[in-house]
């Protein structure tokens, strides 16, 4: 087992002699079993499905070799690089405008990431992968998409603290990049709205 | 050191006294007195205000009686300045000012969130902890980073308790409805579907509470339903906070904390992410003076910290945890 997640165990594998990732996630037995089984295999379907998807979008992400509804078990390529939650200050800085852009192109492309941290992008050869798709769902919506930036920003603030401001200025410029000022604008003021509802924010409540 | 807190945020008037001795500090009193509305209603701000008013002088005798101390020989007086409601945070406010001003007392206001997790470290000896606020008012992950509390998840809408409460209230019980909600969900054995909203770190809580007034099954069905809804969610998100963040300790403060059902899966989740879990003292967990007492012990004692100008002892309806520097 490499990684022990908030949802499944990771573990190294292999899949026909080229290194592999399983993914299991296994009942948690503090939730109801119905309510458990019902998010643990949505999530196995949907991640499983995601993940394929955006690869037809030219944005990089791991391969599925299998996947086990039943046992909510995905078994996907190794990618061999180091989270970008890790990485230095300096270059998480610099990542940001390149997670701006693939965030710019899921939500072009009606998809909403769900868990837009810095723990969900992996840097391997120079090239940014994105993983973790359980949470994501297809939409439109420009609130949804919102909600994702918004979280992103939420995750900068608290655990990467001392580069928040320059890290952000650069997720936003590339995001602005791709989805378009127009479209950057509105997503920009649905932001401000959402945090605007989080409580106590007695200021932003005075905005529209 | 002698420190006066006084609690008035919501529903709960209290005053403690907390002594600062040899870098040894103790809790000597604390006495409180909480609003109890009509069943099915809410916390009227006026009729909570008017109950402080009515009982805040007895408390505050009782609680000197206790301590076996005069006013005269406290050094420190601090108020929960918010958040809160205007009307009942005044009361509060209105004491701390007049003792200051007559007794000459140095007066600290200070931020309710931040008195519960002092409250909650003093209490367990946690020393870097994840920290689960979960309240009436609160519903918020926070890591101590940078001099401030930042938020790692919190909610999008209604808080935890508000949810319990409300739901509660709808069917016919007083706030708080806490212990009502969870002494009928253990009755209840059929699990209901209704709606689980995590989105990333952050939960929503105002859907499912739509969903249960709406539903016509049995009250205990839905009560467990909700419950064991709610608390996956919060279970989930803590679990995702802990991950990430590496945490080796989760600390759980506020009134929601006392539910048995949520500690049990915050008991779980702590398993299995290899961290250990802190519980407030229930008698310490809702709304107290001890926590106003000791956050204002903490701020007077750092260093280059002055005491509150009268003009500047304000109170604030809507004060963010994350928005407060701490020196401490």
């Amino acid at each position: 087992m490499i990684k022990k997640g908030a949802e499944g165990n990771i573990y190294l594998s292999y899949w026909s002699k080229n290194r592999a990732l399983l993914k299991i996630r296994l009942a948690k037995p503090y939730r109801n079993n119905i309510l458990d089984f019902s998010i643990r295999k949505h999530r196995t379907i949907l991640e499983s499905e995601m993940i394929s998807c955006v690869k037809s979008l030219g944005i990089y992400s791991p391969l599925i070799y299998f996947v086990d509804i039943k046992k909510c078990m995905i078994i996907m390529q190794y990618i061999d690089g180091e989270l970008v939650k890790n990485l230095s200050d300096n270059k998480i800085v610099d990542i940001c405008k390149s997670i701006g852009k693939i965030s710019g192109d899921l939500h072009k492309n009606g998809i909403m990431h769900g868990d837009l941290t810095t723990s969900n992008f992996i840097l391997c050869k120079n090239k940014i992968f994105i993983i973790d798709f359980g949470l994501s769902s297809r939409t439109t919506k420009s609130i949804d998409h919102a909600v994702d930036l918004r979280l992103f920003k939420e995750i900068l603030n608290s655990a990467h603290t001392p580069i928040m401001e320059n890290a952000w200025d650069n997720f936003l410029t590339g995001y602005k990049q791709n989805v378009g000022l127009k479209y950057y604008n509105i997503i920009m003021n649905l932001v401000s709205n959402i945090e605007a509802r989080g409580r106590y924010n007695n200021n932003l409540n005075m905005q529209k | 050191m002698i420190c006066l807190g006084i609690e008035s945020t919501a529903h709960t008037f209290s005053c403690a006294i907390l002594k600062k001795h040899d870098g040894k500090t103790t809790i000597i009193s604390d006495v409180k007195k909480t609003y109890q509305p009509p069943s099915g209603e809410g916390i009227h701000p006026r009729e909570a205000s008017r109950h402080h008013i009515q009982h805040g002088p007895s408390i505050l005798s009782q609680c000197m009686k206790l301590a076996k101390i005069n006013i005269e020989d406290l050094n420190v007086i601090s108020y929960a300045a918010g958040p809160g409601l205007g009307p009942c945070l005044r009361v509060g406010a209105v004491m701390a000012r007049s003792l200051s001003s007559y007794y000459n007392i140095p007066i600290y206001p200070v931020n309710h969130a931040i008195g519960h997790i002092d409250l909650g470290k003093f209490l367990t000896g946690a020393k870097n902890p994840l920290v689960l606020l979960i309240s009436g008012g609160h519903t918020m992950i926070l890591s101590f980073v940078m001099n401030q509390w930042r938020v790692f998840g919190e909610t999008l809408d209604i808080t935890l308790g508000q949810l319990i409460d409300q739901f509660g209230r709808y069917l016919g019980f007083s706030s708080p409805c806490g212990k009502n909600i969870e002494k009928l969900s253990r009755n209840g054995t059929n699990y209901i579907s209704l709606p689980y909203a995590v989105k990333g770190h952050d939960v929503s809580f105002s859907g499912l509470l739509s969903a249960a007034k709406h539903h016509s099954s049995k009250p205990e069905d839905i009560c467990y339903s909700l419950q064991e809804t709610a608390f996956s969610m919060i279970g989930e998100v803590v679990e995702r906070a802990l991950a990430f963040t590496e945490k080796k300790e989760l600390l759980v403060v506020g009134g929601v904390a006392a539910n048995t059902r949520l500690s049990q899966i915050l008991n779980d989740v702590c398993v299995r992410q290899e961290c250990s879990l802190f519980i407030s003292p229930i008698k310490f967990a809702g709304d107290c003076g001890s926590q106003i007492a000791l956050t204002g012990l903490l701020e007077a004692t750092t260093p280059h910290h002055t005491p509150s100008k009268m003009e500047n002892t304000f109170i604030r309806q809507s004060w963010r945890i994350d928005s407060v520097r701490i020196d401490y």
